[in-house]
């Protein structure tokens, strides 16, 4: 198996059996939190899109090809419920840097902070996550290309029109080095 | 205008990259468990915006693209 994992398992979970699902989110729980984190960037959001990306993978398992890795496709489902989130946070709500503080009076670098994460999250969802693992997380194209399930050459394009965007949304702010 | 490794700068000032050893704050399989169990309901207002999108793509096919793109 491609996840050393027993592959009378896999065609378990394949099968519906719960205690095999189970076994499964056991093993993948953390990595799954840990990668939709780094897109989500909110531990609570985060929490909630694990039980989303758990239960697409339940309700998707008799697609999965149990000769092919688990882990890498319960990675690219757990990107896509992270980006369904994204699109629904955009609509929703408004972003919040990574320290979480939010001082009445905010300091000025901590307001150039401020308009940097606020100019990132405007970016189309599908733009903010391929900048989100490129920029921020320094993931290599090729796992986010296997993450996205696209061609890395895509990925290269979205992170190309991310920074152009970003650029001259900076500039607009007035936001330089 | 700044080059990409003065953006990414920027970001990582803004964004700080997310904590490696994070860890879901509860057991979350209880909500797995529920979730799965859970029968998905389509509200009425679904059903008529699929609908109207769907009209709206026969009557103007070309707007596909457009819809595609915003997906």
């Amino acid at each position: 198996m491609p996840d050393g994992l027993d592959g009378e398992l896999l065609e378990r979970f394949v099968q519906g059996d719960q205690t095999a699902f189970e076994s499964l989110f056991r093993q993948f729980e953390t990595d799954v939190y840990r990668w939709i984190l780094r897109i989500v960037r909110d531990r609570s959001a985060a929490d909630d899109v694990l039980v989303e990306a758990f239960w697409r993978v339940y309700r998707g398992r008799a697609c999965f090809d149990a000769s092919r890795s688990f882990g890498a496709w319960m990675r690219r489902i757990a990107t896509n419920a992270a980006l369904d989130h994204l699109r629904t946070a955009q609509r929703h709500t408004g972003w919040r840097v990574a320290d979480d503080t939010m001082p009445a009076a905010p300091r000025p670098d901590q307001a150039i902070k401020e308009s940097i994460a606020l100019a990132f999250r405007s970016l189309p969802p599908k733009l903010q996550i391929v900048a989100t693992l490129a920029l921020v997380e320094e993931q290599p194209y090729s796992e986010i290309a296997d993450a996205l399930d696209l061609p890395v050459g895509t990925i290269k394009s979205r992170v190309f029109r991310a920074t152009r965007l970003l650029r001259k949304e900076l500039a607009r702010l007035g936001i330089t080095p | 205008m700044m080059n990409d490794d003065q953006l990414s700068q920027l970001l990582r000032t803004a964004l700080p990259a997310a904590d490696a050893t994070a860890a879901p704050s509860r057991d979350l399989w209880p909500a797995v468990v529920r979730r799965s169990e859970a029968r998905i309901e389509v509200s009425s207002a679904d059903w008529s915006m699929a609908a109207i999108v769907a009209i709206v793509l026969v009557m103007f096919p070309e707007w596909i693209l457009l819809l595609a793109y915003q997906l």
